[in-house]
Parts: C-alpha cells; sequence; structure tokens
C-alpha cells in the first residue's frame, strides 16, 4: 500500500533520514519506533510531501507521491494526525471534525465519515460544540486522529499518539486505534517507546539516527538485546 | 447606528451571544433607514463614504480576519472600482449603475487574479510588503499615464442612474446623493454584508479559518492553502472594487489619492479599530473613524497625530478593537492568544 524505499532527507544540508525503506500493507498495524530526534515525525512529514526527497522514492497505492503537494496526498487517502495538539482552535470541535468531509469530497458520504469518526472517539460527540482549546490533551488527541479519520482515507498516519496522555486516557486512545483497524484502515504510528506499541501491531521499524536498525515482528525486537537498550523506555 | 456587537467568530458558539447581537444589528438598520428623516444633510453625506469604507472592509476582513493575511496594498482595489465609475460614465457612457458596480467587480477580479496568484505565495510581512508594493505601482500608473488617467487631477464621475429610474438632476446633486443615493448606497452594503455572512459560515470560509489557525496542518486536511488563499485575496478585492465603485459618485471625482498606500494604511486602521476578530468589527471601525475624523478635523488640523496615538491605544489594550470592548469578553479571543504561543507559527 505504502512503500519507502532508500528515502533521504536533509534539512539545511543535514542529513535527518539516511535510505529509510519501509513499507505497509492493506489492514496492517505499523509502529515506527525511535528515541526522540530518530527521524519519525520526519519520516511521517516527507510521506505527506511536507519534506523534499534527495533520494529514493514513496509510492503510495502504486502512485509516486514525489512532487505531489501536501493537499492533494491529503486527498489520495492518507490521514495524519501530527504530534502535539494539532487541532484548529478557533473551530468547535464539530467543525473540526466536519471540515476534512469538505476538503475531500466523494467516497463514503460525508454524514457517515462523520458517525465513524465519533463512533471511534464517543467521547467527542458530547463536546462538538465546544471550542477545540477547551479540551484535555488526551481529548485533543483523540479529536486530531478523529478529523484524520473523517477525511475517509485508506491509511493513517499517527504521530505519537499517546505521547504525553494521562494513563487514565490510553485506554479509551488504543481501543479507538483498534477500532480503526477494525474498519479496515491500515495504520503507520510513530512511537517513541516499545512499551506503548499497542497488541495489533503486525510489524515493527526500529529507527535511530536517520536509520532503520530492525524490521520485523514485534516479539522479536523483545529478543534483540541491542535494539532494545536504545529504545527500551 | 454603530453596527451590533456580534463578536463572534464561530456561528456556532454564538448562539447564546446572539440574541443582544441581533438587537443591536436590528438597531442599527433602523437608524440607517429614518435617519434621512431626521439627521442633516452633512451628517448625511458622511454615511455614504461609510456604507462604501462598509463594502471594502467586509472584504478587507476576509483577508486579514479569516484568513489570517495583511494587505497594505488594497486601496488598489478600491481605486480599480472608483476609477471603473468614471471611466464607464465619461467614456462609455454607461449610464446604468448596476451595470457599472458589476464592471467595477469584473474590473477588481481580472486585476486582482494575477496580482494575487503572486502575492498568495508569500505569507506575513512578505505579503503585505508585496501588496503595498503592488499599490504604488498603481498609484505611479494612474500618475503617469495622464492621457488615460487623468494624473493628479484624475477623472471626473458623469451622471448615472439607478435602477434606471433615478437620477440627479442639475443643481440637486445633494438630495440625490442624500436620498436615492443614500438608500442605494445602503441596500448594497446590507446585500453584500449577508453574502459574506455566508460566505465566511460556508466549509470554503471553515477552511479559510484552518488556514488562519495553521496552514501546515490545514494542507494535511487535504485543503490547498495557495488556492484557498487566491480565492480569498480576488473575493476581497471584488468587494473593494464594488466598495470603491460607491464612492466615485460621492465625491464626484476620483483621484491617485484613493490607491496611495496612506489610504490602504487607513483601511487597515478601521479594521483594527472596529476589530478583526468580529464580523461586523471592521464596520463599527468605518463608523468611528469617519466620524471621529470629522470632528477632530473640525478642531484641530492634525487628525493623523491624534489617529495615531489611537491606534498605539487600540494594539497595546484592546488588539480586539471596539467590538471586543463592546462585547466584554474579559481577555482575548482564545485564538488570537494561542497564535502568539511559538506552536502553530510554521509559514507554508
Amino acid at each position: 500500500m505504502l512503500t519507502l524505499r532508500d528515502v533521504d532527507v536533509s534539512i539545511q544540508a543535514s542529513e535527518i533520514l539516511r535510505r529509510v525503506s519501509l513499507e505497509v500493507g492493506e489492514r496492517e498495524v505499523v509502529c515506527l519506533v525511535g528515541r526522540n530526534g530518530a527521524g519519525k515525525t520526519t519520516t511521517l512529514r516527507a510521506i505527506m510531501g511536507y519534506l523534499r526527497l534527495r533520494a529514493g522514492t514513496i509510492e503510495f497505492l502504486g502512485r509516486n507521491l514525489a512532487g505531489l503537494p501536501t493537499h492533494q496526498i491529503a486527498n489520495l487517502g492518507i490521514g495524519y494526525a501530527p504530534e502535539g495538539s494539532a487541532i484548529f482552535p478557533d473551530l468547535t470541535v464539530g467543525e473540526n471534525v466536519e471540515i476534512s468531509t469538505w476538503t475531500r469530497p466523494g467516497g463514503r458520504p460525508a454524514p457517515e465519515r462523520v458517525d465513524l469518526a465519533y463512533a471511534t472517539f464517543p467521547v467527542l460527540r458530547t463536546y462538538a460544540r465546544r471550542k477545540g482549546t477547551q479540551m484535555s490533551g488526551g481529548e485533543r488527541k483523540m479529536l486530531s486522529i478523529a478529523r484524520a479519520l473523517a477525511l475517509d482515507p485508506r491509511m493513517l498516519l499517527l504521530d505519537e499518539p499517546f505521547e504525553g496522555l494521562s494513563p487514565a486516557i490510553i485506554p479509551a486512545v488504543s481501543r479507538g486505534i483498534a477500532t480503526i483497524t477494525e474498519a479496515g484502515h491500515a495504520i503507520l504510528m510513530a512511537e517513541s517507546n516499545i512499551h506503548h506499541v499497542p497488541e495489533i501491531a503486525t510489524r515493527l521499524y526500529v529507527i535511530e539516527r536517520g536509520e532503520i536498525i530492525f524490521a520485523g515482528r514485534p516479539a522479536d525486537v523483545r529478543r534483540d538485546p541491542a535494539v532494545l537498550r536504545i529504545i527500551g523506555g | 447606528m454603530a453596527g451590533p456587537a456580534v463578536a463572534q467568530t464561530s456561528p456556532r458558539a454564538g448562539a447564546r451571544a446572539f440574541a443582544p447581537g441581533a438587537w443591536v444589528l436590528a438597531l442599527a438598520v433602523l437608524a440607517v433607514l429614518v435617519a434621512p428623516l431626521v439627521v442633516s444633510p452633512y451628517y448625511l453625506t458622511k454615511m455614504l463614504p461609510f456604507f462604501a469604507y462598509g463594502v471594502v472592509l467586509l472584504g478587507l476582513n476576509l483577508l486579514v480576519g479569516y484568513t489570517g493575511l495583511l494587505s497594505f496594498g488594497h486601496a488598489l482595489f478600491l481605486g480599480v472600482g472608483a476609477y471603473t465609475v468614471s471611466v464607464a460614465t465619461t467614456r462609455l457612457e454607461i449610464r446604468s449603475f448596476e451595470v457599472i458596480l458589476l464592471l467595477a467587480a469584473l474590473t477588481a477580479a481580472i486585476v486582482a487574479a494575477p496580482i494575487g496568484a503572486l502575492c498568495v505565495r508569500y505569507v506575513k510581512i512578505y505579503f503585505g510588503m508585496l501588496t503595498l508594493a503592488f499599490g504604488m505601482l498603481f498609484y505611479s500608473f494612474l500618475i503617469k499615464f495622464y492621457a488615460v488617467t487623468g494624473g493628479d487631477q484624475g477623472l471626473r464621475v458623469a451622471q448615472h442612474s439607478l435602477l434606471g429610474l433615478f437620477e440627479a438632476r442639475s443643481g440637486e446633486r445633494v438630495r440625490f446623493l442624500t436620498g436615492q443615493f443614500y438608500y442605494y448606497a445602503a441596500a448594497v452594503l446590507a446585500i453584500l454584508a449577508l453574502v459574506m455572512w455566508r460566505i465566511v459560515r460556508s466549509p470554503f470560509g471553515l477552511c479559510l479559518r484552518s488556514i488562519r489557525d495553521n496552514p501546515e496542518k490545514a494542507e494535511y486536511l487535504g485543503v490547498s492553502v495557495r488556492r484557498h488563499r487566491w480565492y480569498a485575496f480576488m473575493l476581497s478585492a471584488v468587494y473593494a472594487g464594488i466598495g470603491g465603485a460607491l464612492l466615485g459618485p460621492v465625491t464626484g471625482q476620483v483621484d491617485p489619492t484613493l490607491v496611495y498606500w496612506t489610504h490602504s494604511g487607513n483601511l487597515v486602521f478601521m479594521v483594527l479599530l472596529g476589530g478583526f476578530t468580529s464580523f461586523f468589527g471592521p464596520l463599527l471601525g468605518a463608523f468611528v473613524f469617519i466620524f471621529l475624523q470629522d470632528q477632530i478635523m473640525s478642531v484641530v488640523p492634525y487628525w493623523r497625530l491624534v489617529f495615531g496615538a489611537i491606534l498605539a491605544a487600540i494594539v497595546i489594550f484592546a488588539p480586539t478593537g471596539l467590538m471586543g470592548l463592546l462585547s466584554q469578553r474579559p481577555t482575548l479571543p482564545r485564538w488570537a492568544v494561542l497564535r502568539q504561543a511559538p506552536g502553530p507559527e510554521h509559514a507554508n
């Protein structure tokens, strides 16, 4: 579905990603694990076309993404929930969710998409009329994922969905992510802590200093002491 | 007459505060309607620029308040509209003011299309400087191409008719302006305000606000930031063109000072004075600006000095403008506060 081959990215002459290759198949949940600054967010931003590749290719559904503007990549069906409180504070929660049904028309009807987004995180429906600023960190995270979901994407990119959340809210977010995969979406998730990698993860890549140093099943990584030392949390 | 105090940036959150705002709006409309019966012609002629500037500022605020782009050259499009009236009435023998308004809107859109396409590639100060540059370019054009534009003398605005029914007969210009033209201009403002109200609450308006909040994240959701900014630019230019066209008959004469950068500065001032975070704020700003300027000028000639002090006070003490003060919100609207935080400052 999504394939990165030997992707190099430089930001202001310093190499951030070196020959990064990874793959996400249909209905897969793939985790990109690495420490802060390892290049996880850079990888996701490169997929979204926000950073220019110095070398390598990125393909989505057989289509080369090189040179496409970000909004077109989103419209091809990649929903991106960035790190941090990525919501639009001046819009209400409802507007935050609905906006993507308008920017990417077609596919499933808008009400169905909004319903799916709310079904994934039911608590959001009760806040629909509130402004984005009145939400807690965890709720913002859910909103950010729900909004990406309302785009009706084939695939979701989640940047550290559990970062900074209180333990009380983590189960709700993980349940939401499980719901998303049940609905048939593929997920590529960046995570800094190996212990946050959800059970449903099918495969795992470990990134360190811009290079992929491990690719395999989650069970295998736990047996690799060298890798565990880096991402042991 | 001061315009209503609906200081909402979101339609839904407005449900609570809507009722008093609607009352103020209704009172303002009523005041505008009955003013010709009770107010002296002098003040009525001051209301005409208010209607014209009101239209211009509705458009400018789509750019400043809703899209987050500050234009310092918006008088350019106002000038395009005003000169269109003059050229249409004196050279093209067009009398119908409705046709003239359409022509002004169209000309403004045609001029704005390439300028906007270039300007929206830049944001913040670069956008402002580029619009300023285009405004001054047009000013030079008006000054230098004497044969076409009349140079610094400008052009006069000739006879025109409203709805094919009303014309100014000779010697009755003031009666025409404070009578039929007054209501005509008020109606144009009302209609265009209604249209703009719908625009900012449409999904298109939602996209513009998301762009203002955070252009990078708007792109992630499939919003073409550049294209939306361009549409907003064109729309605001069309409003400025129509507003400029309404200004033409009031002065009876158009000249290059209309597009000089200080005039663009006045437009920005009015927006800030009234409050760019509110839909009706710029209208209040125009109203206060026009009548305050009139009052101050009758006392001292240094109105710019006084206005400079007012501007400084507004920026420091009331960044949401008069509308922000009137609606008695304790703090800045939330998005304005967030903008100052380092978060959503990714330039596209």
